[in-house]
């Protein structure tokens, strides 16, 4: 029985719809897109800023070229992180960590130059796959944690992954204000600026394209693993219902472990592009909520690797909007946080207005 | 000696008690199978209100304004999660998101400004700046604050005293009373529950709002009882971490209390360790100290249930429809 | 005599489905009124309607002649009206007291425990129940917990009562003892209303009884005024044959032997206490007995889903015991797992995926690492010709498929042999269990069709007739021991259930 809600209007009442066109779904997520520029507008318009010119300033991040470049510069660790959430949350595996674990890739890169830097290790052209191959092992690792508290003991995962958020990100505080500060950088946390050989810019020598190829090749491959192979195939099964798993033969606890690694180990990479494309080096708060940002990406793009590309581009613009806004009108950088956070919200409600039809049933004369 | 014991016990008090507010609410919310992971994001929402707030009007005003915040937040997940059945998980994500970006950007100095001048357009330019706020007046219970070491407890503020009176009011109202058992009963078998004619989305709701309630509380606590310096990061997680000690505490209002103080307690190591300059362990170390306690709390708690055949209310994080 | 309820012309419909076609039914006051039908008829679904679960989309209801409108069960409650569903709705870690005055708006505040625990041991009393008020749900069997559901409602002064497939979870002596608290209740001049599809219970306790088939009421009848039969008949719109397939087939050599088997359950205590039994190629071995006595747990300690706490498993001579479902799946053992639209498919996966959740680790479906989803496509359908699934496509999602296809499709997957060849074991709990006569019947005939090629089959179910039908031998289970083997030819109603109410046979 449909829960119903009695109001002064009458009973609201909501079914499941029984089905619907791609094309309804599409706009039912446009709809929610201006709903939520709406809440924005208003939010922007109480406080006496003009709307108008902030959304200007929005659009223009995906208009002009050389600010879709940062968009879509900014979009790789989202992307790569939701990549891995999209592994993660096709077992059930509910990756909140994302963060910690683009900050534990992050400390990887940075420890692989450091190491070449500092005491010679590695040749120069050593260093670039062996940056890829420690973040991903790192990041990995970080998420191995959560999964094997699941997958042993059955701890839930929501809460180990965040608090290892936090402790990743002390972990770097800890280092870059103390054995990895920069003895040049006048007292400034910081690592040391990476050298030429460690910066992400194979292609066209620009980190944005470098980046993007990286993307692309992340959706490919979690795309291949999902469909294509037998971990995928097992992780589906998990996520589904470990019971009907188990039936079917499959390990249910080595799953886990796999899944959360491999979902580890994307998002350590997408620390990788941080570090290595879009700053350059290594200094607190590196991430300004990427891997938070990625669960929101990942949902909303309903898992679909290729899906997760568009998306993050999307959410990499509002975040060059966010300072954009803050250069040209004085906006707190805190606006794109709570922008982004409102689109979520809108598209969850439109999400639920897909699904259920909502009527309005008002008590026929003579009935009570 | 007794000055040592009596400055620990009173600072794990002061800094317990931040968890203590926020699991209160949220033992309510979870016992009726309801997980609010947006918990974070009222907190520090609390936290930015009360700022703005006690600047424009003072203390009463700020600390109800947290606490109205703090339920209507709540009630966006009860609408979500409860009534359209959406993930708790996510909604509760989204909540938190929300409430950190909009906490900082009405706490800017800009949008501040603004605020506080639409508020209380006499106030003077000096508070406009500032950073902080007038902290909570410590109330000394007559006689009782006297006394060696258990005196530190009545020389607390009023927030303090009022998380002593919340405690186990809500522990008999939860195992006593007739909406105390309609409440477990929802969290536990919501199919029982209907079919006894109880309202469940109308018992989860009000539960979720009862711990917005109570996290917008806490937050208004950690900023104007604690340390009313307004800071990013000012809550730091303390609202997830709140949601590991629900789960060490069974999900038992008065349990509740211990593993509260218990995570002062850590903290407060924390600092004291800091304080002593321990060069080797650096601040960054110890500061992860609260968060590992997390884990292993759940890790514990985790080889316990396993036992204890009664454990986590059966429904939490599961949508109730009434079809299936 | 007062009627005490009345449902006039009740249609209540459900996407693609009338689940109640103009329904008319009525209670006197005193009476016990049997709701008979099969599975799907519409009982539920129209006492559902009674109990202010579900809101009929035309017809009236009458309480005690006034017409009324039930918005919820609140309303229900309040007309002393009170359901007892098959499944429980009991909060297992409360209290039995707790259970009961749930919901209730007495106390204004505070619980007055005291007050209640006397009320409750004296209601109890009246019925001949035994029940400890602080006791925990979790702690009690079957049917105190029955009792507890009982209590819940007349605890409310219920006069209208509505029990749904009561007797699923009891004994016979746990029926008994509800047969005849329910005929005390009749006396005091509450009306009860039965639902079930046993035909002995309809004779033994009702004093009327209504048929439901298809959404629609096709007679109603007093009890003493018709015959099993009849009744039958009317159930079902033709005579059932009561009889044996027949189908001679050689045993041979043991393929499962189980040597005194103990198997935990889920609460911890042993489901399974001590079980010997062994199936040789081209048997099927019945096991009969009520739901719960550890059935399931037997079947997948077999299958390699639960580890036997002692005991020994030999599959054609070898020790299988503790082995995990992944080897068992590899050494032929079929597994078709009770329920099987909700535990044994992934409802939101693809039919093809669903055929392959077993065997997509195998070659030719893969290799290595890779899926080859073209292979997997061919045979798929292959399998959806020759195992008669309904449905657009091999792609199709699953969860649009009817209960009967979801079945056909779990046996394609288990018996195909796309796992490797035709199973030496077959497991099957329940199979037909929700399935329509049709979907009944191809389960029997595939069944009969593997004991030709020579598989061993246990076959676990509720239904004796269905048991005496297919069975060569029947094994009766009751409490997680084995009370007693029976050939087919001297195996009948009457000793088998004198084997399920725990009475040993000493011949063994």
């Amino acid at each position: 029985m449909p829960p119903k809600i009695e109001t002064r209007f009458g009973r609201i009442r909501v079914e499941r719809r029984v089905g619907y066109g791609r094309l309804y779904s599409i706009s039912m997520t446009l709809l929610s897109l201006a709903l939520a520029f709406l809440v924005v507008a208003l939010i922007l318009t109480s406080l006496g800023l003009d709307p108008i010119k902030a959304f200007q300033v929005i659009f223009g991040v995906f208009t002009k070229p050389s600010l879709l470049l940062e968009s879509i510069k900014q979009s790789i660790p989202i992307c790569l992180a939701a990549l891995g959430l999209s592994i993660a949350f096709k077992m059930n595996f509910w990756n909140i960590g994302a963060e910690g674990q683009i900050y534990m890739g992050m400390i990887a890169s940075t420890g692989i130059v450091l190491l070449h830097e500092y005491y010679g290790f590695f040749y120069e052209w050593m260093i670039m796959p062996l940056m890829f191959l420690t973040s991903f092992l790192l990041g990995g690792a970080w998420c191995l944690i959560p999964g094997a508290l699941k997958a042993r003991l059955g701890v839930n995962e929501i809460l180990p992954t965040l608090m290892l958020n936090y402790v990743a990100i002390l972990i770097v505080d800890f280092l870059v204000h103390g054995p990895w500060r920069d003895p040049k950088g006048y007292g400034f946390p910081l690592s040391i600026p990476f050298p030429e050989y460690a910066k992400l810019n194979i292609v066209l020598g620009d980190p944005a394209y470098t980046g993007l190829l990286l993307s692309i090749l992340g959706a490919a491959a979690a795309f291949f693993l999902l469909e294509y192979t037998r971990p995928g195939f097992e992780i589906k099964v998990v996520g589904q219902s470990p019971a009907v798993a188990r039936y079917a033969g499959i390990h249910v606890r080595s799953t886990i472990l796999l899944g959360s690694f491999l979902a580890g180990g994307l998002a350590g990479i997408g620390g990788l592009s941080i570090v290595s494309g879009i700053i350059g080096r290594l200094r607190p708060g590196a991430s300004p909520g990427y891997g938070y940002t990625a669960i929101i990406v990942a949902a909303l793009a309903g898992l679909n690797p290729w899906v997760i590309v568009a998306v993050s581009i999307f959410f990499g613009g509002l975040i060059t909007a966010g300072g954009a806004l803050q250069m040209s009108m004085g906006i707190p950088k805190a606006a794109a946080q709570m922008i982004q956070a409102v689109i979520f919200l809108m598209i969850l409600v439109g999400e639920f207005i897909k699904r259920y039809k909502v009527t309005i049933e008002r008590p026929r004369v003579g009935e009570e | 000696m007794i000055e040592w014991i009596e400055s620990v016990l009173g600072l794990t008090i002061q800094v317990g008690t931040v968890y203590l507010l926020a699991s209160l609410g949220e033992i309510y919310a979870e016992r009726s199978g309801v997980l609010n992971l947006g918990l974070e994001g009222i907190m520090v929402m609390g936290a930015a209100l009360s700022f703005i707030f006690t600047l424009a009007y003072g203390h009463l005003a700020a600390i109800l304004i947290s606490v109205i915040a703090g339920i209507l937040m709540s009630l966006i997940l009860a609408v979500m999660a409860v009534y359209m059945r959406l993930n708790q998980t996510v909604t509760g994500l989204a909540l938190t998101m929300l409430g950190l970006g909009l906490s900082g950007f009405l706490a800017s100095p800009e949008v501040r400004k603004v605020i506080l001048l639409a508020l209380n357009p006499s106030l003077p330019e000096s508070l406009l700046a500032i950073q902080e706020a007038p902290k909570l007046p410590e109330i000394h219970v007559p006689l009782l604050s006297g006394l060696p070491i258990i005196g530190c407890f009545f020389r607390q503020n009023v927030l303090v005293y009022v998380s002593y009176i919340a405690a186990p009011l809500m522990w008999f109202i939860l195992f006593k009373t007739r909406p105390g058992l309609s409440l477990r009963s929802v969290g536990e078998n919501p199919a029982a529950a209907d079919a006894m004619g109880i309202n469940v989305f109308r018992v989860r709701c009000l539960a979720t709002m009862i711990s917005g309630g109570f996290a917008g509380l806490a937050g208004a606590y950690l900023f104007l009882g604690f340390q009313p310096f307004w800071q990013e990061g000012l809550t730091a997680g303390k609202g997830f971490i709140a949601l590991s000690l629900v789960i060490l505490s069974t999900w038992n209002p008065l349990r509740a209390i211990l593993g509260a103080y218990l995570f002062g307690g850590v903290e407060v190591i924390q600092y004291r360790l800091q304080l002593f300059g321990l060069g080797a362990l650096s601040p960054y170390l110890l500061a992860m100290l609260p968060y590992l306690a997390a884990i292993a709390a759940l890790v514990a708690v985790s080889i316990e249930s396993v036992r204890k055949r009664i454990g986590v209310p059966a429904s939490l994080g599961i949508p109730y429809s009434r079809e299936e | 005599m007062e009627k005490l309820v009345e449902l006039r012309g009740i249609v209540k419909r459900f996407p693609g489905v009338v689940a109640n076609d103009r329904v008319d039914f009525e209670l006197r006051r005193g009476e016990v009124h049997a709701l008979l039908g099969e599975n799907g008829a519409g009982k539920t679904t129209l006492m559902n309607i009674l109990y202010g679960l579900y809101k009929p989309d035309e017809g009236e209801i009458y309480v005690r002649g006034r017409r009324v409108e039930l918005k919820s069960p609140k309303d229900a409650i309040s007309l002393g009206i009170g359901m007892v569903h098959q499944n429980f709705r009991l909060v297992e870690s409360h209290t039995v007291l707790e259970n009961i005055i749930l919901g209730l708006g007495e106390d204004k505040l505070r619980i007055d425990f005291e007050k209640h625990r006397r009320r409750i041991m004296e209601l109890a009393e009246r019925y001949g129940w035994r029940i400890d008020p602080m006791a925990r749900i979790w702690q009690l069997s079957a049917g105190e917990k029955q009792q507890v559901e009982l209590l819940k409602i007349l605890y409310r002064g219920a006069e209208i009562l509505i029990l749904d497939e009561p007797t699923s979870v009891l004994t016979v002596q746990e029926t008994r003892r509800l047969f005849e608290a329910l005929r005390r209740m009749a006396r005091e001049g509450k009306g009860i209303i039965f639902i079930t599809h046993k035909l002995n219970e309809v004779m033994e306790v009702s004093d009327r009884v209504t048929v439901m088939r298809k959404g629609r009421v096709v007679i109603t009848k007093e009890t003493r005024e018709t015959t099993k039969a009849e009744l039958a008949n009317y159930m079902i719109g033709r005579p059932i044959v009561f009889g044996q397939k027949k189908v001679s087939a050689k045993l041979g050599s043991i393929v499962l032997k189980v040597i005194d088997l103990k198997v935990l359950g889920d609460r911890g205590y042993p489901a399974i206490n001590g079980v010997s039994l062994e199936v040789r190629r081209g048997e099927i071995l019945g096991i009969a007995g009520v739901s719960g006595n550890g059935q399931v747990e037997l079947a997948e300690a077999i299958a390699g889903l639960r580890r036997p706490l002692a005991g020994r498993i030999l599959l054609n001579g070898v020790d299988v015991t503790g082995m995990d479902a992944g080897k068992m799946i590899e050494l032929g053992v079929a597994y078709i797992p009770p329920e099987g639209n909700k535990l044994g498919i992934v409802p939101g996966f693809r039919v093809v995926d669903n055929l392959f959740l077993k065997a997509y680790r195998y070659p030719p479906y893969s290799n290595n690492l890779l899926l080859n989803w073209g292979k997997m496509l061919e045979k798929a359908q292959e399998l959806i010709e020759e195992f008669g699934i309904v449905t657009p496509s091999a792609l199709s999602r699953t969860s649009s498929l009817s209960g009967g296809n979801i079945q056909r499709l779990i046996l394609a997957r288990e018996l195909s042999g796309i796992v490797g060849g035709i199973p030496r074991l077959i497991v099957a709990a329940y199979p037909t269990k929700g399935l329509d006569i049709g979907a009944t019947e191809f389960v029997h005939d595939l069944l009969l069709r593997y004991k030709e090629m020579g598989s061993g089959i246990i076959f676990i179910s509720e239904d004796l007739e269905e048991l005496l039908l297919l069975s060569d031998r029947i094994a009766v289970i009751s409490g997680g021991r084995i009370r007693g083997v029976l050939a087919r030819e001297e195996a009948d109603a009457e000793k088998i259930g004198l084997l399920m109410s725990e009475a040993v046979i000493q011949a063994g």
